[in-house]
């Protein structure tokens, strides 16, 4: 990397910096929108998060993984702002179901249009707590491989791998049920 | 391997996150186990079911140029300073209204089964790329490529040297579309990777033009026999061309 001085980033670095990150930009709305569950806060979480990132930059190793080190930024900023404006969303810890259990088999309903599918499970997502929600987004969405997601939630894979699980289930029960 | 532990790792198999080794043994089990290959099979269903109709929030047109103006505003100032941004309460209200829910737009494709197989072939593809599971064999050899294919599945597809015109074959590995698994043969052209998914049409033959999702491009044809679905990161354009190219040397 170049060579900087110490405490300012440059013209040069924010350029640099925008042709990496703003490819970025619907992805880390679609995350701040899904966490916050609202589109000026989630404006507001993407701007955060970009500058946080690019005081981070330096710090920025580079290479493929660009995706989801941002990605991660655009949650820590989310969760700082949830923690400063609704406070209430903040994380309720749920109980670990047990697993091992046979995952009912019945399917969405096939006979729905895919517009009603879709309609329901976004309803269903919406009621999904936030841990889960998160998880299933950063997964299905931004696609971060287990590994990454274990990184950006700070939660060993074993976690990762039950919150999806429970997620998903959830989402199904939800899509079947609870419209 | 017993059914509990097979229980705890169906779903990171499904979603291709195994390592190949406790892939093979779990495959095992759930051959041998009814009741496994059923939850493997309600597994696979939900998660399908989650991937195709997941709503997705785009940026609203005018976020780039705000997140640009802060960045600009960064680039002037010390380090530690923390921009004010406020929130306007009195515009959000307005946005929200006239933003509303933007769920990208799904594509023109003929029919939910079609729509299924490009939505799983793009999956396949950014998998491959993510999860460092791009090749299963690596050879820029067309030969040998086609050799290994036959090898693992009793047939080889058409496997075609396409360097002339630019594309460097890098291999291939066993990829899963509609269920069954289907070989991947791998080009790479200057920073492009380029999935060929080629299987037999016994079923259905596929045939749609070159098209976006998801940041991808796509198209699909059959020929002599065989299902052809290109996804890459190339241009629509140039997805055309490399369609060309090996509908040219496929027989």
């Amino acid at each position: 990397m170049r060579q900087r001085r110490p405490d300012k980033l440059t013209a040069d670095d924010r350029r640099c910096f925008e042709e990496l990150f703003l490819p970025h930009l619907d992805a880390a709305y679609n995350l701040a929108r899904w966490i916050t569950r609202r589109d000026q806060d989630a404006r507001d979480v993407v701007q955060n998060a970009y500058v946080n990132a690019f005081k981070g930059f330096r710090g920025f190793s580079g290479g493929a993984k660009s995706r989801a080190w941002f990605l991660t930024i655009v949650r820590n900023a989310a969760y700082d702002w949830i923690k400063k404006h609704a406070p209430e969303e903040k994380l309720i810890p749920y109980e670990e179901e047990k697993h091992g259990d046979i995952i009912s088999i019945n399917d969405f309903n096939d006979e729905l249009a895919s517009e009603e599918r879709r309609e329901q499970l976004k309803r269903a997502l919406e009621r999904l707590p936030l841990e889960l929600r998160e998880v299933i987004i950063l997964y299905e969405l931004e696609r971060l491989t287990y590994k990454e997601l274990a990184v950006a939630l700070g939660v060993p894979i074993g976690t990762v791998m039950s919150r999806l699980s429970r997620a998903r289930r959830r989402l199904q029960e939800g899509a079947e049920y609870g419209t | 391997m017993d059914c509990n532990e097979a229980r705890r790792l169906l779903e990171a198999c499904v979603d291709g996150e195994m390592e190949l080794t406790r892939q093979l043994d779990l495959e095992a089990h759930v051959a041998g186990c009814t009741a496994c290959r059923k939850a493997a099979e309600a597994a696979t269903k939900i998660r399908d079911a989650i991937h195709m109709n997941m709503p997705v929030y785009k940026a609203p047109p005018d976020l780039k140029s705000k997140v640009q103006a802060v960045l600009r505003k960064e680039c002037g100032s010390e380090i530690g300073w923390i921009p004010a941004i406020r929130r306007p309460l009195l515009c959000a209200a307005a946005v929200l209204a006239v933003c509303g829910l933007s769920v990208a737009a799904w594509m023109k494709a003929s029919s939910d089964k079609e729509r299924a197989l490009i939505a799983q072939a793009v999956w396949d593809h950014s998998h491959s790329l993510l999860v460092d599971h791009l090749l299963d064999v690596t050879a820029s050899d067309q030969h040998v490529v086609k050799a290994w294919f036959t090898g693992k599945l009793g047939y080889g597809p058409p496997v075609v040297d396409l360097s002339e015109a630019g594309y460097k074959l890098a291999g291939g590995r066993l990829d899963i579309l509609e269920n069954r698994q289907v070989p991947a043969i791998v080009y790479r052209h200057q920073d492009h990777v380029i999935n060929e998914f080629v299987w037999p049409a016994a079923n259905r033959a596929i045939d749609f033009d070159v098209q976006s999702h998801q940041g991808y491009s796509m198209c699909g044809w059959n020929k002599s026999g065989f299902n052809y679905l290109i996804v890459s990161d190339l241009s629509q354009a140039d997805t055309e061309e490399f369609e060309d190219h090996v509908r040219e040397r496929t027989e």
